[in-house]
């Protein structure tokens, strides 16, 4: 049974987002029998809703509140109007993520030690390791049921897997499988076994695919301590006299404001609204925002490094069918600088149905885009994902004049690619280009990033409080109920997808709030 | 139904990249009985056939596909005729855009756009418009409306939806054989 908690119930703790970050916190607390409020900007939607639809499901799930962006980042010119590609609705992005889950490497944790002082940069060491983290890694992966780890299988590969695979032995890489998948190859915890049907990204019909929003938001409530408002936007966390974070004010499904006393809070509505809030938040106390006495609420924005490279063979491939991320070459994903950058980048599947593969190809118009579409059941594509470094000028700002429809003024993205970032993709790009090309493509085709899906360090965890925003624990460096519980704790991009390590994260935050409230520490 | 309601509320902007490319034309357009008050006052309402034409024939030049008949284009420009139909700026701006290209067509060859024999003539012709805001709108939208149109799909090879059909699991998801 769902919880309902009074608004002037102030033993709650409230979480702002209910993704991977919040709705994993929410199970985690909820199951340790303490009460928490998850407010969810977007709409309660079930699997029953999901469809084999690109153009729907983009609508359904879209978080498309109007942001802005500036920089000379390309995604600023290709989609100016929709920077960011994550999910507003209750289970957050975990609805249409790829469910990819693999775990950050050691050196990814200590980048300012291994890779030096590098000029435009703001290189920051996680204040944990590897070490620490492993076991909460092994949790999340038993929690999610993530292929490859603890005895799971491997999904099986595809036609698409296989063109890459049979490239990549050919170029002599190594490091090449079905991706570490949290999506059941067989049934398990309740939840059946992937049918390949290809649209993981428009919602799993089947539930073989983890998410929040099936899985941890339904447990959680049914422990009887957790309660989901759907349509409601966290607008301002406010304090009292002492600096301890005391409600958070939002707006209800109506439009109406509301005010959820809280006891401890948790911002995990991911990199982007995160920092809006917390800037959003500023008083006589905090007025450069909550939790913003060193200046890095919004800075160090990370998307990752990526870039896509289609090949056109003579015989069919048909991308479209079978579990759509599942396929990894992993031999870049190494430390090695005499490549012209540090950090390194994974090759995975990143199919896409023909509607969405005809509108986002790059081209313009006339003979030469058609012919590639004429192809299209011919065709192959890997995703470049790698390790984007971090950056003060790329930030999450206020607007200073534009407001959403509750006078909330809406997030800029700013973002410039710093040189390694650069030297990366093209990189990606040449030995993608070798790689299918080693096994008879005809053409190969670059296309320059999406709007960013990984969204990462703009409230980053640091070993000093002058560094960043939240410590080793995901807790605010300046006000010690509050919590960040997103990706925007990353202190690194990492070349890996990010959602393990949040969900590592929470599982681990989890455990240190229920201390710290047992001890009245909180 | 459900989704219905969340395609009312869509906003009109790209469906992934694209910018100007819209969704809701695709989510939400459709016939409409409601004209504008100008429609309504005796102004003739939507674009004129020859009008049709010539914006038809600029969508087959922008994703030529010589496999797909006319009707699959007619259907990706109907969004746009619902909305000239309703919103008289959006009249003007295919009205005025239309004009254009057949004014450029006129002055290279003698004969309006839709009937330039010479495919690399009209290419040209689009060049001159290339980026303005009729092509930016035309091309927006019907990028996603051509080849959101599920009869079209099985002529490149794409098979779609697949959950009713227990997805691709015994359909060949991993049959390929010329590795």
């Amino acid at each position: 049974m769902p919880a309902k908690f009074d608004l002037n119930d102030s033993s709650v703790v409230v979480i702002v987002g209910s993704g991977a970050g919040g709705g994993v916190l929410a199970n985690e607390l909820a199951r340790k029998g303490i009460s928490v409020v998850v407010l969810e900007a977007g709409k309660r939607v079930e699997m029953t809703d999901f469809r084999n639809d690109e153009v729907a499901m983009f609508g359904l799930f879209t978080w498309l509140d109007p942001r802005t962006t500036s920089g000379s980042w390309s995604v600023g010119k290709t989609s100016p109007d929709l920077p960011i590609w994550t999910c507003k609705l209750v289970g957050g992005t975990t609805v249409h993520w790829g469910a990819c889950a693999l775990r950050f490497q050691e050196h990814e944790f200590k980048t300012r030690t291994r890779y030096g002082d590098i000029a435009g940069a703001n290189l920051l060491d996680w204040p944990i390791d590897l070490k620490e983290i492993e076991p909460y890694y092994d949790r999340a992966e038993l929690r999610m049921g993530v292929t490859g780890t603890h005895g799971i299988p491997r999904l099986p590969a595809s036609n698409h897997g296989k063109v890459l695979f049979a490239g990549a032995r050919k170029v002599g890489y190594t490091k090449f499988q079905t991706t570490n998948m949290a999506i059941n190859p067989v049934p398990r915890d309740g939840r059946a076994s992937c049918q390949q049907t290809g649209f993981c990204v428009q919602g799993c019909t089947f539930g073989a695919k983890w998410s929040t929003l099936y899985i941890d938001i339904p447990q959680a409530e049914a422990t009887g301590k957790a309660e989901v408002r759907a349509e409601s936007q966290a607008l301002r966390v406010e304090h009292d006299a002492s600096g301890k974070v005391n409600a958070v004010v939002y707006a209800d499904a109506s439009g109406t404001l509301q005010r959820q006393k809280a006891r401890a809070v948790a911002v995990a509505a991911n990199s982007i609204e995160s920092p809006r809030l917390l800037l959003n938040s500023s008083s006589s106390m905090f007025p450069q925002g909550l939790a913003n006495s060193s200046g890095h609420v919004g800075k160090n924005y990370m998307r990752h490094t990526t870039g896509t490279v289609f090949a056109v063979y003579d015989k069919p491939v048909h991308m479209y069918r079978g579990t759509a991320q599942s396929g990894i070459v992993m031999d870049e994903a190494r430390l090695d600088s005499t490549r012209g950058f540090v950090g390194g980048y994974q090759f995975e599947l990143l199919p896409q149905g023909l509607p969405s593969f005809a509108q986002n190809l790059p081209g313009g118009w006339g003979r030469d885009r058609a012919w590639i579409v004429d192809n299209y059941a011919n065709i192959a594509g890997v995703w470049i994902i790698g390790e984007d470094l971090p950056r003060e000028t790329n930030r999450i700002t206020l607007h200073p004049d534009k407001k959403d429809k509750f006078g909330m003024p809406i997030p800029n993205i700013h973002c410039d690619d710093h040189p390694n970032d650069v030297a990366m993709r093209n990189h990606g790009y040449k030995q993608a280009d070798a790689l299918y090309t080693s096994i008879g493509a005809k053409k190969t085709i670059h296309v320059t990033p999406y709007p960013s899906t990984h969204n990462m360090g703009t409230n980053r965890m640091s070993e000093k409080p002058r560094d960043g925003v939240v410590n080793r624990f995901g807790q605010t460096h300046d006000v010690k109920n509050l919590f960040v519980s997103d990706g925007s704790q990353f202190a690194s991009s990492g070349g890996e997808n990010p959602t393990l390590t949040i969900v590592a994260l929470a599982i681990r935050q989890a455990e240190y709030i229920a201390d710290q409230m047992a001890k009245r520490e909180i | 139904m459900k989704l219905l309601d969340w395609a009312s509320r869509l906003s009109r902007r790209g469906f992934l990249a694209g910018g100007a490319a819209t969704i809701a034309a695709v989510a939400v357009t459709g016939p409409s009985a409601l004209a504008d008050a100008k429609a309504s006052a005796g102004e003739p309402q939507g674009l004129q056939p020859e009008q049709t034409r010539v914006l038809l024939k600029f969508v087959r030049d922008l994703f030529p596909h010589d496999r797909l008949a006319d009707s699959f284009y007619a259907k990706a420009i109907a969004p746009l005729e619902d909305e000239a139909a309703k919103d008289s700026s959006a009249r003007k701006l295919l009205a005025d855009g239309v004009g254009q290209l057949n004014g450029l067509a006129k002055a290279a060859g003698g004969t309006g756009y839709a009937d330039v024999p010479d495919e690399k003539a009209r290419v040209a012709t689009i060049k001159q418009i290339e980026g303005g805001a009729f092509f930016s709108k035309v091309y927006g939208t019907t990028v996603v409306t051509l080849y959101n149109q599920p009869e079209l799909w099985p002529l490149f090879g794409y098979e779609g939806p697949s959950s009713d059909k227990g997805g691709y699991l015994h359909r060949g998801f991993n049959d390929i054989d010329w590795l």
